[in-house]
């Protein structure tokens, strides 16, 4: 079945980018206009907008599976691509989908469910003798019987949503007395991210490397991997740079994990885009963590090391076609990272910094990709993520790389809030980087400075600040008023005004 | 009669204080020629349409701006930094030295939101001792679930929080009474 | 002085005398706490050389008790006089905690009484910077008297002449009910605070640990009083604050504003304003990014900036002619009308009007703060101040309806029924008895009840009302606003309305005053 049109059941950089390889493939698509972005760039790249600017739901259509059913009925696209978050990962939604004959750009919903709840994805791990951190493949049901587990482990241990991603519904317990108030914001969390209290508890592996391959899968069984990537510059769980591949891989050990990658994805008859995530302790030892059944945010890493595009390859297998690729195909040329320019004040510990974007001038080198959802003039507002663009440099070696991406923060500029741009430069600049030894735990432990500033800069600052200050004053004083004007009045008001007293 | 030897006095120097008290001093009449450490060079301010304002300064370009202003407080962003100042005469900045010897003996600690959300729980209550970095409860920000620790360790006075209730940025949550 | 002559000696000496009262050593003893002189501050408010003394030879008067002592000086630790402010004549007075503490003994009261019969009768404005350690106990009902006399002074002046207080020290027990009955009160972080009784009392009677900070720092006044309108974070600041605000007043109830000299102008149709207020009801704004759109650039300046947030007071310039506004903050309390924003709103209304200055209002209410506490503590009466103040005003009155405008809010905030002279809604307002939720609930609740889907049946109705009753056209059809208009041109059309009005009069019947639901 070759697909004509597809409905963009997202927003933001993913949707534009989706109606990008849409657009070159000669495929129609339909983004949703919603009341909480009317004005949204998205909405400029698509062919056709449904319009639902003037309905104020306490839902987000994008996260409405009725409402998106109906919206599909209605226009009657051939496809929905998901892109990533919201109802990605959905199993119910892709099954209806299915059942009304309309391609969900994804898995079937059986490898959703059986990935997406991570107690089942531990069991089939167990059964097909992937290498696992010990812990529960079952769902916790209260604190004791966390206690009861945590205990066994060992602490460290973590909990996490067992519908969860993204860092949402997950702690880290180091002491037996955290463990009551963990469980129970874990779970209150998860509620409420996913709709599901369910959580379950593994051993925490103390600062690992977040090492992830991407799998690519067609209908008809056939399944490789793209590489890997290296996200171990994370907060809380969130990643902030990617890379591909990653310094920490041999050859062999990238073949080894490839495999275990790909033999996880045929245990489920997986297919289109996924991604296999394994964390990477010091003595090269790795253990599978989940399997995300769908695009990352990351994927342009691999897009840029590889020279495929993950979302043509994606709408290609949602058509029946088969991979044209095998694993010998796969070439790793060069090196790509990719930093995610987020409107968030480093200095305050991340926190979303809301406002508008007054201007944005991006780097236009070569080896240089900007995936934005947003232009001048947009503004980031607390109903959605903190994204403004994710900035993917390519070099020859990792070392070009990283230069090139120096080169490329220096040239972006972005005036009118706060991003993590100055986060990047340090980071790009620190020894454990640059020596590829650094891991999860990079931040917390080795980032003396959040961000990159040097008492010249604070100088030229504290220089400007008083400038201002100086002509606001000026400006003040010059501002004259006429007091003689206020005794100008009119005859009959002032009559009027002087015998009303 | 007029207060013959005393006028508007004149100011000889301006000092910008950032937050943790080190002073830029800058003397009036105010220069475009500047020196930092043992570099030293004329500072010019430039502007465009693509890039807005930036600084030029031994040819390097700073973008910056001001973020926000209260009275005599700047927070200035420069090349994606934000700096706090209050820029104080030689008086003013008497008075600030004075009140931060005296700023020791506060007793009461505000705790305010550090964003706009919703308090999704509340883990302590009134009258419990708290050690700093005790969470003290739960905002929901941006989908996401943040803890609210304690800045310092004492007791809690007064809670102003219910769960389930929304709070815009600097609303007061808890009063903390300092002690060990 | 170059004189030789006998007669002059005498005065010579005096004024030696009184130089030499003020030596550096007590400066410094005021710097040290992080205050400066009288002398000090009376320089910084006033023009350059502008600044006569009087009074400042008077002695302090002779008590017959022997409690206590009394340094013998000049000028009983106040000093008073005018000059001229950004080249008008102001009157002012200044305590002096140099000398005896800044106390208020009969002489020093008579000074101040003084200092303000001349501004009333000169009709001109007084400010007061006060910093007092209260009555002096060694003078007795004496000094309590004089304070009667101020505050007579200050309440027959009150509408005729603008009176500011700057509270930069203490000022306790009866001290502070002089600032209160003044139009508007200033305080300095840190080194100022007021209260009726004090920590010892209240450590005394209640068994309560706190500072004078704490009890009554200009922080406190700032946000949870109101007591005071502006703070600062040091004395230069306070009073270039008082400086700025003089700036947007008359003399007297007689003048009207002063006008600037150069207004800025600003481009007559602003597109920005289309975009502030969001198409979703329920999404905030700041109501501040709209005001800033339509005055003069930068000439918006808030008063009670910290206090009753919900809803925004200030005086800003149109086309350089001086306004008050009063705007619903949607950021704050969903913009709700509660006790504190009303009395707020309610004071400077009679501010504004007292002196001539003409009221924009900016709205979007959902109504007034449900709850048991608001009820309680008299909303009703409370909310009657604002409804009292706006309908009572006799300036130019111009309401923008921005988007909510139900019930009984509606009507407080310048309906056209209580008196708004223009009323312009932009396409975004939803003017109703209630909200579109509300309304629904009341009329359909049975077959909501009955409904297989209420949700969906709910969605369809609130489309309904929105679609025939919750906008601006019923409104205006029926005459009950003036215009529905493009927010771009919100500017230009209120120069335009407002200079229609420049001549504008009231008669109201005679009355000795009305009754303000206090």
């Amino acid at each position: 079945m070759s697909i004509k049109s597809i409905l963009i059941a997202n927003r933001g950089e993913i949707a534009v980018r989706i109606a990008k390889t849409c657009k070159i493939m000669g495929i129609e698509t339909w983004g949703i206009k919603t009341s909480a972005e009317p004005k949204a760039h998205y909405l400029t790249q698509v062919d056709k907008v449904y319009d639902l600017s003037d309905v104020f739901s306490e839902v987000l259509v994008f996260l409405d599976v009725e409402k998106l059913m109906d919206i599909v009925a209605e226009i009657k696209v051939d496809a929905v691509h998901p892109g990533y978050g919201f109802l990605a990962e959905n199993a119910y939604f892709a099954q209806r989908c299915v059942n009304i004959n309309v391609k969900f750009v994804g898995p079937t919903p059986d490898a959703i469910h059986k990935m997406g709840n991570k107690t089942i994805a531990r069991q089939i791990a167990t059964k097909n003798e992937i290498p696992l951190a010990s812990g529960t493949t079952r769902s916790i049901r209260d604190a004791a019987d966390a206690k009861k587990v945590s205990d066994k482990i060992g602490y460290p241990v973590i909990i996490k949503a067992a519908s969860g991603g993204g860092g949402r519904g997950m702690r880290v317990i180091h002491k037996p007395e955290e463990l009551a108030q963990m469980f129970r914001l874990a779970t209150t969390e998860a509620e409420k991210a996913f709709n599901d209290p369910s959580v379950f508890i593994e051993k925490y592996i103390q600062n690992p490397k977040h090492i992830e391959f991407q799998i690519m899968a067609d209908s008809h069984g056939n399944v490789i991997h793209l590489g890997e990537r290296e996200c171990s510059i994370q907060r809380k769980h969130q990643k902030l740079l990617e890379e591909a591949p990653s310094p920490a891989l041999s050859p062999e050990l990238r073949k080894e994990m490839g495999d275990i990658a790909i033999r996880i994805a045929q245990a489920v008859n997986y297919e289109s885009a996924g991604t296999v995530e394994f964390l990477l302790d010091t003595n090269n030892n790795y253990y599978f963590m989940e399997m995300n059944t769908r695009i990352q945010v990351e994927h342009p890493v691999t897009e840029m090391v590889t020279g495929f595009d993950l979302i043509e390859q994606q709408i290609r297998v949602a058509q029946g076609e088969k991979l044209t690729i095998t694993q010998k195909d796969i070439k790793i040329n060069g090196w790509a990272i990719e930093c995610r320019i987020n409107a968030e004040d480093v200095q305050a510990g991340f926190s979303p910094y809301l406002g508008t974007i007054e201007k944005m001038v991006l780097p236009n080198d070569e080896n240089v990709r900007i995936d934005s959802g947003v232009v001048e003039g947009d503004t980031i507002s607390p109903n959605f993520d903190s994204m403004i663009a994710k900035l993917i440099v390519w070099g020859e070696t990792r070392d070009e790389a990283i230069a090139n991406t120096q080169k490329a923060l220096s040239k972006l500029w972005i005036k009118g809030l706060k991003t993590t741009i100055p986060f990047f430069k340090t980071v790009l600049n620190h020894s454990s980087f640059t020596n590829g030894s650094f891991n999860t735990g990079f931040i917390e432990n080795e980032l003396e400075f959040m961000h990159e500033s040097t008492d010249e800069e604070e100088a030229l600052a504290a220089w400007f600040a008083t400038l201002q200050y100086i002509n606001e004053k000026e400006k003040e004083a010059e501002n004259q008023v006429d007091f003689e004007q206020g005794k100008n009045i009119n005859p009959w008001l002032l009559n009027k005004r002087m015998k009303s007293f | 009669m007029i207060f013959g030897k005393s006028s508007k006095k004149e100011i000889k120097k301006l000092i910008a204080v950032n937050a943790k008290r080190k002073k830029f001093e800058f003397p009036i009449p105010f220069t475009d020629e500047l020196k930092i450490g043992d570099r030293q060079g004329e500072m010019k301010i430039k502007e465009d349409d693509k890039h807005g304002t930036y600084l030029l300064w031994k040819n390097k370009k700073y973008p910056v701006e001001v973020l926000s202003k209260n009275q005599n407080r700047y927070e200035i962003l420069l090349n994606g930094v934000s700096y706090n100042f209050s820029i104080e005469t030689p008086t003013s900045y008497k008075r600030l030295k004075y009140l931060n010897t005296k700023s020791g003996s506060k007793k009461n600690e505000n705790l305010e939101a550090p964003m706009p959300g919703k308090i999704v729980e509340v883990l302590t209550e009134e009258g419990r001792e708290i050690r700093a970095g005790e969470p003290l409860l739960i905002l929901e920000a941006m989908k996401m679930q943040n803890e609210i620790q304690a800045p310092v360790s004492g007791k809690v006075k007064k809670i102003h929080v219910k769960s389930g209730e929304s709070v815009l940025k600097d609303d007061l949550m808890v009063e903390i009474i300092i002690g060990k | 002085m170059d004189t030789n002559g006998k007669l002059f000696r005498k005065f010579i000496e005096r004024e030696d005398r009184l130089n030499q009262q003020y030596t550096a050593e007590l400066a410094k003893k005021q710097h040290n706490k992080g205050k400066l002189t009288a002398r000090e501050r009376i320089d910084l408010l006033f023009d350059k050389d502008t600044f006569e003394e009087i009074d400042a030879f008077v002695t302090t008067a002779s008590t017959t008790s022997s409690f206590g002592t009394i340094k013998e000086s000049y000028g009983d630790g106040v000093i008073v006089g005018h000059g001229k402010v950004s080249g008008r004549l102001i009157f002012a007075y200044a305590q002096d905690f140099i000398v005896m503490g800044g106390s208020l003994g009969v002489v020093h009261a008579q000074k101040i009484s003084k200092i303000q019969q001349m501004a009333l009768k000169m009709g001109a404005p007084i400010i007061g910077l006060i910093d007092s350690g209260g009555a002096r106990i060694q003078e007795g009902i004496a000094s309590l008297a004089g304070y009667a006399s101020i505050f007579n002074n200050n309440i027959n002046s009150s509408g005729v002449i603008p009176q500011i207080s700057v509270i930069m020290g203490p000022a306790a027990g009866g001290a502070v009910y002089s600032p209160a009955l003044t139009d508007f009160v200033f305080m300095t972080n840190k080194t100022s605070y007021m209260f009726v009784t004090g920590p010892s009392v209240v450590k005394e009677v209640l068994n309560e640990d706190v500072t004078n900070d704490e009890l009554g720092g200009a922080e406190v006044h700032a946000k949870k009083s109101g007591v005071a309108h502006m703070i600062y974070e040091d004395e230069e600041q306070t009073i270039l604050g008082v400086i700025k605000l003089l700036t947007y007043f008359p003399s007297n109830n007689v003048e009207n504003p002063p006008v600037m000299v150069e207004p800025c102008g600003m481009d007559e149709v602003n597109e920005k304003l289309r975009d502030i207020v969001p198409d979703d009801p329920n999404k905030p704004y700041d109501v501040k990014e709209v005001i800033h759109q339509i005055v003069d650039p930068d000439s918006f300046h808030e008063t009670s900036q910290y206090f009753a947030q919900n809803l925004v007071v200030g005086f800003a310039r149109l086309d350089g002619s001086t306004i008050g506004i009063i705007a619903n903050q949607p950021k704050v309390l969903a913009g709700t009308l509660d006790i504190n924003s009303s009395v707020k709103g309610a004071r400077f209304i009679r501010f504004c009007d007292s002196f001539n200055i003409p009221l924009l209002t900016l709205e979007d209410v959902p109504g007034f703060l449900p709850g048991i506490d608001q009820e309680h503590m008299g909303i009703i009466r409370n909310g009657a101040k604002m409804l009292y103040a706006y309908t009572e005003a006799t300036v130019p009155k111009i309401t923008v309806i921005m988007r909510k405008s139900y019930g009984g809010a509606y009507i407080v905030m310048n309906s056209k029924n209580i008196g708004g002279d223009f009323n312009f809604a932009w396409p975004t307002a939803e003017i109703a008895v209630m909200g579109p939720d509300g309304a629904v609930a009341v009329l359909y609740r049975r077959e909501l009840a009955a409904s297989e889907d209420p949700d969906a049946l709910k969605k369809d109705l609130v489309k309904t009302y929105r679609d025939e009753i919750a906008n601006p056209y019923i409104a205006d059809e029926k005459g009950y606003i003036d215009e529905v208009i493009d927010p771009a041109i919100t500017r230009k059309k209120l120069i335009i309305a407002f200079e229609a009005l420049q001549n504008k009069h009231v008669s109201a019947p005679a009355k000795k005053h009305g009754n303000i639901p206090l």
